[in-house]
């Protein structure tokens, strides 16, 4: 048993520990830029472990924590899991070297978001449900401070905002997994918090919560489907989302947008999904989360449209883009599962490039208006490339990986909600328009002299979105490093609600 | 019979009246040291409660040594460490420290005392030990008037709950002829339950409710914690409240055996009610001290739930609740009092040092301190890894496990509760996080001093430490409830 993931996620624990203590901001990012390298390094030793063959949970370790209580440290990672692992250990690095230049309080600013990549790949490995909701609780706590410390002018309400919705959502995920733990208890009588155990003996339960209103299995079905949406964001819980997006600094919006949400969607197939079929009216709430999904992906892309904002603009295309992955999810079809966990992975790759760009231009622009800025590209050519080449993959180029998920998910999930897939269909012409008349009005035209002398984005954070564009476009090439594992494991997770396609409305 | 299980309260009492004669005798100057020599001392005896396995009882059975007693002397005794500790900064250079250690030291004897009790009348007498010492405490700072008005109120309330449950006992022993409380439990097996038993509970339950400070026999604590020294607060609120839980988990438990049924829902109510009244008047506290005490009081809610339904584990839960809530509340204290010290270093004439505004850029100004309230706070709040929230998920687990098992709907419904009345609780914690890291700070950075230090760094060590590592601590919480054989 080799313990890669423990030492995965607790270096960059012990790094933010240190970077807490140090007194410059070069020993801070140092700390911060090595310890989240090695947490890089271990991720692609993982990767290089990995048996794409293997459908089951792989590089697995179990540590006795609590037994009286049924609590273990066991971590583990599959198709799911592995492909967000990379993703975290890839943009936090990227992220580090993109705030090179914090000033206010380096020393907590780096080692905040160290904790924030402790939490995130916790929640991404723990299987044990209790572990699970602990790193999903931890996530919250730098995220807070990341906003309401370093954000812009209103950033109390914002951050607060953002605590107070997704934490509610939390504790009602929270009872809905006592619910699973004690009806799990009831059968075999003996602590258990297991994840797999849990979701096992999900079916064995029985009645009705309120008779007659809801059974007892919908109610914890919809109270993690709630803890999870909430995180996605999908509509209509998505209002937290926009404000803390703009008040947030640039560090805060990537990590928020390119792993905060994620969590959300790895909820989704990790328990979402396995208790779809099971669940006492799986007709409606597959119908529910397709609902949900569309709602998202055509409520995103026309508020995009409207924002005045490029911030703003860029965090409702977010929500346009989770969109898909609930509707992928919902479908229930092998391939647009994997459709749908790999539209996670490159839409973390693709909004980290957005927002770097949104923050460039705040930065050196000194306003995110599209309607002041115009023509900047002349001054701020490096900017330029990389950030179309960014909303070029985020519109669904061909040849980007954004465009390979979306296909998947949209041809796949025709077969069993062909009505909902047509009506994203209309999302996409306007995602492509938002897109490009967002890029023409602030960054082509003609220079807007009100702007004064403005400058390119400085090298270090041009290289890091320049990283990631590369990865976009590799992926986008050649998607297999991560999509075998992804439908390795999406193929027996759907297998078992095949025979529910009939069911759908 | 070998009275060295006893060695412990023996050490203190001779070392608290040892400290007197002391204080006579040395230079006011050097009257400094008889801090440490206390803080050693209840060092020392903390030792040799951890270090010595054996049961036993003493003086025909009024005294005995078993788990349930142990674990609450451990309680007691980190408390007044940890405050003797604080003092020893906070009292500095006073005239009358040496009757203050005294008395610090006699009050945990009195708790210890209550602890160990087997007899209405060993309890009575160690109840009024610890009060009467800690009467004195919360009033020790005679110039101050919120002192002495806190003094006077926790005295005149405190005296009331004396005699309630004193009446109490006396009805107990003129049903059932005895003041030893296993015979008492025997007498009650067998007897039939009359109206004078149901008088003599609810009498016992007033009289122990008005120690653990529960709704509506709560009114004194807000005030008391608010006007007294702070490191007494922190002694009050972690430490001697725990007076009237051990002492209910033994009389009540013991007793209500007989008469389950009717009481469990008294204790229900009583509990949600003072869950929910604590939660909900701090958040709109000012005053931290006062805040701190409201949040005590809606912890003393939770650690009640154990009474309401009464399973080993239950109690176990109480009892890690118990514990948990001495670190991170002693702890809490002992922070307010740094920043009480850092206010009146910047203004020798700073009323109300521990307003909430004070608290503003704390983490720049104390850094140590800020971490430390940070800590408790969130530990307080329930949220793991950390002693509260290991307290709060066995007692919560607990009740569950006693819901499914015996298809209640209503226990199922006061879990809700306690889990709301927990999300609730992060609000005004979050407040004062908020004051600490995110608000600019006020003043210069000060110089923490050492002794608050220490102490905070115990309090958050023992804090994380049980929460990371907590199965221990729950082997001898299940121990010590397995006393009470329910």
């Amino acid at each position: 048993m080799t313990a890669y993931i423990s030492l995965m996620i607790a270096i960059p624990l012990i790094g933010a520990l240190i970077a807490f203590l140090t007194k410059t901001r070069e020993q801070a990012r140092v700390v911060a830029l090595v310890s989240s390298g090695i947490s890089l390094l271990i991720s692609l030793i993982m990767l290089s472990r990995f048996d794409t063959s293997f459908t089951g949970i792989q590089l697995d370790e179990i540590h006795s924590w609590i037994p009286s209580l049924g609590i273990t440290l066991s971590f583990g990672v599959d198709g799911i899991g592995m492909p967000l692992v990379l993703l975290s250990t890839i943009v936090i690095p990227l992220t580090v070297i993109f705030a090179w230049g914090e000033t206010k309080e380096p020393n907590k600013f780096y080692g905040l978001i160290l904790l924030e990549l402790t939490g995130v790949l916790g929640v991404f490995t723990s299987l044990d449900f209790f572990v699970f909701y602990i790193f999903w609780e931890i996530v919250l706590i730098p995220m807070y401070f990341l906003i309401s410390i370093w954000g812009g002018p209103r950033k109390d309400y914002a951050a607060i905002k953002f605590f107070i919705y997704t934490h509610i959502a939390s504790l009602v995920m929270l009872l809905a997994i006592f619910a699973l733990y004690f009806n799990a208890w009831q059968i075999t009588r003996t602590p258990d918090f297991n994840m797999f155990h849990l979701l096992k003996n999900y079916p064995l339960l029985e009645g009705w919560l309120i008779p007659n209103v809801i059974t007892i299995k919908d109610a914890i079905f919809i109270g993690l489907l709630f803890g999870f949406i909430v995180k996605m964001p999908a509509v209509p819980f998505h209002t937290w989302l926009p404000d803390a997006h703009v008040e947030a600094p640039t560090a805060g919006s990537v990590i928020l947008a390119a792993l905060l949400l994620k969590m959300g969607g790895y909820g989704l197939f990790r328990v979402i999904v396995p208790l779809l079929p099971f669940s006492d009216s799986p007709g409606k709430m597959i119908t529910l989360l397709a609902i949900i999904g569309v709602l998202s992906i055509l409520y995103g892309t026309f508020l995009a449209l409207a924002q005045r904002d490029l911030k703003k603009m860029v965090a409702y295309s977010s929500i346009s883009h989770m969109g898909y992955v609930t509707l992928g999810a919902a479908a229930l079809v092998p391939l647009s599962v994997s459709g749908a966990m790999f539209q996670q992975f490159s839409h973390g790759l693709i909004t980290g490039v957005l927002f770097m760009s949104c923050g460039v231009i705040q930065h050196s622009a000194g306003t995110r208006i599209i309607g002041d800025l115009g023509g900047i590209a002349k001054h701020m050519p490096k900017l330029t490339f990389v950030m179309l080449a960014g909303f070029l993959a985020s519109l669904g180029l061909p040849g980007m990986s954004g465009f390979i998920a979306e296909l998947l998910i949209l041809i796949n999930s025709y077969a069993n909600l062909p009505t909902f897939v047509i009506l994203a269909l209309f999302g996409i012409v306007f995602t492509a328009g938002y897109h490009l008349w967002a890029m023409q009005r602030a960054v082509f035209g003609t220079f807007n002299e009100k702007l004064g002398h403005i400058h390119d984005g400085a090298d270090y954070e041009i290289a890091s979105m320049a990283v990631l564009v590369l990865l976009i476009i590799f992926f986008g090439l050649y998607p297999n490093p991560v999509l075998n594992m992804m439908t390795a494991t999406a193929t027996p997770l759907v297998r078992d609600a095949a025979g529910l396609v009939g069911v759908i409305v | 019979m070998s009275y060295i299980l006893l060695a412990p309260e023996i050490l203190l009492t001779v070392l608290a009246l040892a400290l007197i004669l002391i204080g006579l005798l040395v230079t006011e100057k050097s009257k400094n040291m008889i801090g440490y020599i206390s803080a050693i001392g209840l060092a020392a005896s903390l030792v040799m409660i951890l270090g010595r396995t054996g049961e036993g009882s003493f003086f025909n059975n009024a005294l005995v040594i078993d788990p349930l007693s142990q674990i609450f002397k451990i309680i007691f005794i980190v408390v007044s460490l940890l405050a003797v500790i604080a003092s020893i900064h906070y009292f500095k250079d006073n005239r009358n420290q040496d009757e203050y250690y005294t008395l610090i030291l006699l009050a945990t004897v009195g708790m210890m005392v209550v602890a160990s009790a087997n007899d209405l009348l060993a309890l009575f007498v160690g109840f009024e030990l610890a009060s009467m010492s800690t009467y004195v405490l919360a009033g020790f700072e005679k110039k101050n008037p919120a002192s002495l008005e806190a003094a006077l109120k926790y005295f005149i309330i405190g005296s009331l709950s004396s005699a309630l449950m004193l009446f109490g006992m006396s009805l107990v022993y003129g049903v059932s002829g005895t003041t030893n409380i296993p015979e008492i439990l025997a007498y009650f097996k067998t007897a039939q339950v009359s109206g004078i038993d149901i008088l003599a509970m609810i009498f016992l339950v007033a009289g122990f409710g008005f120690k653990m400070a529960l709704v509506p026999f709560h009114m004194w604590a807000p005030d008391t914690y608010e006007g007294s020294p702070t490191v007494v607060s922190s002694l009050l609120a972690a430490g001697s409240k725990k007076m009237g839980f051990v002492a209910a988990f033994r009389v009540l438990v013991l007793a209500l055996v007989a008469v389950r049924a009717d009481i469990q829902i008294v204790f229900a109510i009583l509990a949600v009610v003072t869950m929910t009244y604590g939660n909900v008047v701090a958040i709109s506290q000012k005053s931290i001290k006062r805040m701190l005490a409201y949040s005590s009081i809606a912890q003393a809610g939770y650690i009640s739930l154990a009474f309401v339904v009464m399973t080993q584990m239950s109690i176990a839960g109480g009892v890690l609740l118990a514990l948990g809530h001495a670190l991170m509340k002693g702890g809490a204290f002992i922070a307010v009092a740094v920043v009480g010290y850092m206010v009146l270093s910047d203004n020798k004439n700073a009323k109300n040092t521990d307003d909430i505004s004070n608290f503003a850029g704390l983490g720049k100004r104390a850094p140590i301190t800020a971490l430390s309230l940070f800590v408790f706070f969130l530990a307080l709040a329930g949220i793991p890894p950390s002693a509260g929230f290991i307290g709060k998920f066995v007692l919560f687990y607990s009740v569950t496990v006693q819901a499914v098992s015996t298809a209640s709907t209503w226990l199922l419904v006061i879990v809700i509760i306690a889990i709301l009345n927990s999300a609730l609780s992060i609000y005004y914690y979050a407040r004062v996080i908020r004051y600490m890291y995110v608000l600019p700070p006020e003043g210069e950075k000060i110089h923490e001093p050492l002794p608050y230090v220490i102490a905070l760094l115990l309090a958050v060590i023992g804090t994380i430490g049980i929460g990371l590592y907590p199965e221990p601590v729950i082997n001898m919480a299940m121990n010590a409830a397995s006393v009470l054989g329910v």
